[in-house]
């Protein structure tokens, strides 16, 4: 087996670790704290050594050599490596990773943790009420006697046993070494985002967490007078119903023929129609957001798993309630850099857009991208807006053109098209059959994209992460599969080189990344981070760059996105309200 | 960490033989789908009709794409057949002569269109006339073809920006095949042929 291995020291680890002492996993995950290491079992798969290390053993250094480190989920074990000033190896193989490249797109009914690729393979595992039991006395921070660390330090070799004689081996045979490594060079930058974090103005969460409660009773009262919908906390279909026939908005339904109330639908809904907009907020301020579970850290960054690879598309999915890139918007307001710093969010321009057109090679797809409007140039092409047309004279059709290219890279039909543009199917069906008849190229390319992975039972990145095709597949994900797997593989890439120069990569957000530093350095951090991604971009297209934008943000100033504008000031002057109440009554 | 074990001293397997673990140009895969995987499109339908109201269509250019038969319509079954008069003379009468164009919808799909020519003694018809009139005009640009029954004849659409909409994409068949798959079990040259004997009654 070993001879698959080219290293000299290929070293097999586990970390057990704590946030601060917590009761429960949900409290643990939610603190934003960085991990501290408990104890930590590694074993040298060539010469079978084995350490064990228990708090206050750790030291400043590996007391291995270590060329390539092997994990279940390695940022985890990176993020000790952190926590102790440990210098991380430069090649790390994941069998998270490989486990869920092998397995993406397929069944697997016990899940992706390590017990459940053990099961996968029918191997054995430890039986999870215990393992549960060991990690929640771990999670407690202590204090623990003796023979509760030795406890500790058996179930942490068990994980790495299982790791380096169960897994590994049952693995190995079929783990793309080369490009697992470059997965795993991933799960190295992955931990410093998920050390750094994002910094947070705790004070205005905190406010916003105390009077939360009373927040969403006012935002109904302010929203739901322009529609009465809504009975005390509750929202009424029939009621929602009336308003939109009253407004002639025509309404997505299920099979059943109840409206499609699905956030999905309200987000494309709120966007053809902009009056369906605050109500799509005031229900996500009242259903989604649990102010309580964004993970913010005593430092006062937000920081969470960014659970790498859990998406189809090889993208990160962090947790929705934890991540401050998951709820709504307007909450995104609430990053603040810290005192001398500041932050930037930097985004490729169009990446789906561009990555379509350069791997299809879509000469007029190509043409729409350079042209810095691929939208415009696009209705251009189309001859619905004169050559001389800019966004400015003529925004509504660019605004369509641009809705029908968005359709298109997330494979959309024509009739999904025409609701989100809240016109009828005709027009849909009409601005799909432009982008067919202009972008030949890039539709039998897409075609064949999707011929290729049916026919093959698989598709792949650029730099192989594959999606296999089961017996029942969604042929619209085949599609958009290249672009929006190839658009992972790009922030990946740019977040390796950033984390190697050593930029602060506080989080990464499906396009775009967030960068901080000391406003001293902040504009060249800023241009450092815009060339990873240009070499990323160049990397992965071949040559070809994608734009990138850059918001930067100054202390004392708060990033803001323009989408959650006015819900933040509404929720802002709700609080100022509060506060002047409770300092009146006081 | 020592240097040595900074510089690990790898032996390389064959998919990342460089001397950079990480040469990403060594660990690209191609996106070149079309030529992995090629898949060809199979025309199986070919309808011989007139363009539908509604069709925004184009007529092949070429001559090579266009030939002049007798056609037998059985109008019950709105069915078209070819014939071989030279096979089945006798049924010349039942018969019309017409311009066979090889003719292409919006949407891309293909169809043949007969326009009739003028009889034998000459006299013309407006419809027919129009109708090739239109076909003159559709191997130049994009038109839609309306019959209107107060004029007896089609009226010509033309759409006004011809630039802004693409050229169509002509299947690579020849004129013969298209033929071959549109008249598949329509094709009449023999004299026991189904169809003539149901004409004989």
């Amino acid at each position: 087996m070993l001879d698959r291995l080219p290293f000299q020291h290929p070293v097999a680890i586990d970390f057990e670790f704590e946030f601060g002492g917590h009761k429960s996993f949900e409290e643990a995950s939610r603190s934003g704290e960085r991990p501290r290491p408990v104890c930590m079992v590694a074993k040298d798969l060539r010469t079978g050594q084995v350490w064990k290390l228990r708090r206050g053993e750790f030291g400043s250094m590996p007391p291995f050599p270590i060329d390539l480190l092997i994990a279940y989920y390695a940022s985890a074990e990176l993020g000790c490596f952190k926590a102790l000033g440990w210098q991380a190896p430069t090649h790390v193989l994941d069998l998270f990773i490989e486990f869920r490249a092998r397995t993406n797109g397929r069944n697997t009914p016990n899940g992706a943790s390590l017990l459940g690729a053990l099961t996968y393979f029918g191997l054995d595992g430890m039986d999870i009420a215990e393992k549960q039991d060991l990690r929640l006395r771990i999670l407690s921070g202590g204090p623990w006697s003796a023979e509760e660390m030795n406890s500790f330090v058996e179930y942490c070799g068990k994980d790495t046993s299982a790791c380096a004689n169960q897994l590994l081996p049952a693995m190995l045979p079929q783990i793309d070494l080369p490009r697992a490594l470059l997965r795993g060079r991933f799960m190295r930058s992955a931990a410093a985002v998920e050390w750094n974090g994002t910094p947070i103005d705790v004070v205005t969460l905190e406010l916003l967490r105390r009077y939360w409660t009373d927040i969403q009773n006012d935002l109904i009262a302010a929203i739901d007078k322009d529609y009465d919908v809504f009975e005390g906390r509750s929202f009424r279909i029939d009621r929602w119903e009336r308003w939109l026939a009253a407004h002639n908005i025509p309404w997505p339904r299920l099979d059943s023929g109840r409206l499609d109330l699905s956030d999905d639908t309200f987000r494309q809904m709120a966007r053809a129609y902009p009056a369906v907009a605050p109500m799509r907020e005031l229900r996500s301020a009242l259903s989604e957001m649990r102010l309580a579970d964004l993970a913010v850290g005593r430092d006062a960054r937000n920081r969470t798993l960014l659970s790498a690879f859990r998406a189809r598309s090889g993208r990160c999915a962090p947790s929705n309630t934890r991540y401050i890139f998951g709820p709504s918007v307007w909450l995104r307001n609430l990053i603040q850099p810290p005192p001398g710093h500041g932050v930037a969010y930097i985004d490729w321009e169009q990446q789906e857009h561009g990555i379509a057109a350069v791997l299809s090679g879509d000469p007029a797809m190509l043409a729409a991208y350079v042209s810095g409007d691929p939208y415009l140039e696009f209705a251009k092409q189309a001859g619905a807006v004169p050559p001389n047309a800019t966004k400015y004279s003529h925004r509504s059709e660019r605004e369509l053109f641009k809705q029908c290219s968005l359709a298109v890279a997330y494979g959309m039909e024509a009739e999904g098209l025409a609701r989100r543009i809240g016109q009828p199917p005709v027009v849909g069906r009409d601005l799909m059959r432009a982008h067919h008849e202009i972008n030949r190229v890039y539709w039998r390319w897409s075609d064949a994209a999707v011929d290729h992975a049916v026919l093959t039972g698989s598709i792949s990145t650029v730099f192989g992460w594959p999606l296999h095709v089961g017996e029942s597949f969604n042929p619209r994900s085949l599609r958009n599969y290249p672009c929006q797997a190839n658009g992972s593989e790009l922030l990946r890439l740019a977040a390796c080189f950033a984390a190697e120069q050593g930029i602060e990569v506080t989080a990464l957000i499906h396009d775009a990344a967030m960068v901080c530093a000391p406003l001293d350095r902040l504009d060249a951090d800023v241009e450092r981070m815009r060339a990873c991604m240009a070499k990323a971009s160049r990397v992965v297209l071949d040559g070809f760059e994608l734009r990138t934008e850059a918001h930067v943000v100054r202390y004392p100033d708060r990033y803001q996105d323009p989408r959650g504008t006015l819900m933040w000031d509404r929720v802002m002057r709700l609080i100022a309200a509060r506060e002047a109440a409770r300092q009146g009554a006081a | 960490m020592s240097d040595e074990q900074s510089k690990p001293k790898l032996e390389l397997i064959d998919a990342a033989a460089s001397d950079d673990p990480f040469d990403l140009a060594k660990l690209r895969v191609s996106q070149d789908f079309l030529e992995a995987t090629p898949v060809k499109k199979l025309l199986t339908t070919v309808s011989v009709r007139k363009p539908g109201q509604q069709d925004f269509i184009r007529v092949h250019p070429s001559t090579k794409y266009r030939d002049l038969v007798a056609i037998l319509e059985l109008k019950e079954d709105r069915e078209s057949y070819l014939v071989n008069l030279g096979a089945v003379p006798e049924i010349q009468s039942e018969c019309y002569v017409a311009t066979l164009f090889t003719a292409i919808t919006r949407s891309g799909v293909v169809f043949l269109w007969p326009v009739r020519v003028p009889a034998a003694d000459g006299r013309t018809n407006d419809w027919h006339l129009s109708a090739a009139m239109a076909a003159e005009q559709a191997m130049k640009n994009w038109v839609r073809v309306r019959a209107n029954m107060s004029l007896r004849a089609y009226e010509i659409f033309l759409a006004e920006n011809q630039k802004a909409i693409p050229d169509p994409e002509w299947p690579a068949l020849s004129f013969q095949e298209l033929c071959r798959i549109a008249f598949r079990a329509r094709l009449i040259d023999q004299a026991n042929h189904p169809v003539i004997k149901r004409l004989r009654g």
